[in-house]
């Protein structure tokens, strides 16, 4: 096992890395970091820290002299920061904090507490990276403070003042959101705010005064632990309270504006039967707003990815998760015309959307009221949008709103002078172009609507 | 031991004192004004929207906790 492939985003910690073995996600550790380990193992908090579900849980391998070697229960479908809605991303930072806690009052402390350390999983939020956990020692501040407030604080709070778009932004700061920058774009009144001046303002304004200073000077630095837990547990209560500006109430988000209760009812009748039919364990849905209509499959589905540009709707479809205890839905904010890229070192560290779901090769993707707005808001032709999804699914279940459906009208009458040029959007070029890749399986007019669903099976799967 | 692969910063590791004191003001003025709230019964009930709950770990909660990880 010692000749094994590093994981391209697994470098920047010197106490071992995560390489893949049969596509099977392993962990090696070094003996710098065996005190560690050790101790955690022998003093039960891996175990306790799995059952509480604040850690990822995993299995000893191979223990020498010189390698220890870990697996990890596998994640299925990892999703980054950068595809967090707000709720989600808020999850991720109190997970961080609980943990840090828990720590403390075990003797170790996390020394990193990057956004990337946190996975959702089985319908919760979990910490990933096991080696991140070490000794606490006395009297000294947390390491990794400064990260957790340009990795979680920050990002957050910018999000409530302009907007959970504003997410979207850690896929450009993968070391999180510079200081400087957080203390800048916040409005002036966060400064009347005790918790936010010291937390972001008065730390900007130390990092910008000591960074010429020696790094050894750090051991002057002491905080009790009691101080600690100050931080930790205010830090806890704000960002547990933390909400959008925009934030809509909770509640019953899908609207059901271009269906009647008839063709509401018929649509999800017509997914269900195909996805009987296909026996589909793995599902995602691309435009899948709140989940509906996932919600609507009878048979059992091991994993469901839904993913929407809707940052409210994906938040919507994550209280429903946490609500009903759901562990096979997992939602995720994504903009189809715009994907999550690679990013990192060599564009190798965190892996686009598309790469992703290729390897994830769910056996059914549902693209449901979603394709008028790729070719006429994106103005995505059907070549290249059938070819899309030609790359990474079996089966296809699309809906295609006809010109006469009101949404469609709306985008087109919204092309004015340029209507003209959309004729190519209608049935009959819809179907030439995706049966150059996909295979008409089946087809249904939705009663009552001007809609047509249609199962689609690649013709190179 | 400490690994220092990144840099934690040193004004973020002098802050903290700070932040603490602060923290800890904020935290019992908040107590008390939850008492206060309490007392005349103004605290608002707002846990039928809450998905998150609170920081502490319970290790009652745990069945059977095993002394050593096998």
């Amino acid at each position: 096992m010692t000749n094994n492939l590093r994981h391209d985003s697994s470098y920047r910690d010197p106490s071992g890395h995560v390489f893949v073995e049969n596509n099977t996600i392993k962990r090696v550790i070094f003996p710098s970091y065996f005190p560690q380990y050790n101790k955690l193992k022998n003093s039960g908090f891996f175990e306790k820290a799995f059952q509480h579900k604040l850690l990822i849980s995993h299995e000893e391998l191979q223990n020498t002299e010189t390698e220890i070697y870990i697996q990890p229960e596998q994640i299925p479908f990892i999703t980054y920061p950068y595809e967090w809605s707000f709720q989600q991303y808020k999850e991720a930072a109190l997970l961080t904090l609980k943990l840090q806690k828990y720590a403390l009052q075990n003797g170790f402390s996390l020394k990193d507490a990057t956004a990337y350390n946190v996975a959702f999983y089985k319908g919760n939020a979990i910490f990933i990276d096991t080696l991140s956990l070490d000794f606490y020692q006395e009297n000294t501040p947390w390491r990794a403070y400064k990260q957790f407030i340009t990795h979680f604080l920050g990002p957050l709070l910018l999000s409530k003042y302009h907007g959970a778009e504003f997410l979207k932004t850690m896929s450009n700061f993968i070391d999180g959101i510079p200081l400087k920058m957080i203390a800048s774009l916040l409005p002036k009144s966060t400064k009347l705010n005790p918790f936010l001046y010291t937390n972001i303002h008065l730390l900007a304004k130390y990092e910008n005064k000591h960074q010429e200073e020696d790094v050894k000077a750090t051991k002057q630095a002491s905080l009790s632990q009691k101080g600690l837990f100050n931080i930790i547990d205010s830090l806890y209560n704000y960002i547990k309270k933390l909400q959008l500006k925009e934030q809509s109430e909770w509640g019953n988000y899908y609207q059901k504006t271009n269906y009647s209760d008839k063709a509401f009812t018929q649509k999800s009748k017509i997914i269900n039967n195909w996805i009987q039919q296909l026996n589909a364990k793995t599902v995602i849905d691309v435009g899948g707003n709140d989940g509906t209509f996932v919600r609507e499959i009878n048979s059992k589905i091991d994993l469901a990815l839904v993913g929407d540009i809707d940052n409210n709707a994906v938040d919507q479809n994550y209280y429903a998760v946490k609500k009903n205890k759901e562990t096979n839905m997992l939602p995720f904010v994504i903009d189809l015309l715009n994907p999550s890229a690679s990013i990192g070192f060599q564009n190798t560290e965190r892996f686009s959307f598309v790469k992703r779901v290729k390897e994830f090769k769910p056996d059914a993707t549902l693209a449901l009221a979603l394709i008028h707005h790729l070719s006429l808001t994106g103005n995505v032709p059907f070549e290249n949008s059938a070819a899309f999804f030609a790359s990474f699914s079996g089966h296809l279940i699309i809906e295609f709103p006809k010109r006469n459906d009101s949404y469609a009208t709306r985008l087109l009458n919204a092309k004015a002078e340029f209507k003209d040029q959309f004729g190519h959007y209608n049935l009959e070029n819809f179907e030439k172009t995706y049966t150059n890749h996909f295979q008409l399986v089946d087809k249904k007019e939705i009663p009552d609507s001007e809609r047509v669903l249609y199962l689609l099976k690649n013709k190179n799967a | 031991m400490h690994f220092l692969y990144f840099d934690a910063g040193l004004g973020a590791m002098l802050v903290q004192a700070l932040v603490a004191i602060v923290a800890g003001v904020v935290l019992f003025s908040k107590n008390v004004m939850f008492k206060i709230k309490t007392i005349f019964g103004l605290h608002k009930n707002t846990s039928d929207q809450d998905v998150f709950d609170d920081i502490n770990i319970d290790d009652s909660q745990i069945e059977n906790p095993s002394k050593d990880d096998k």
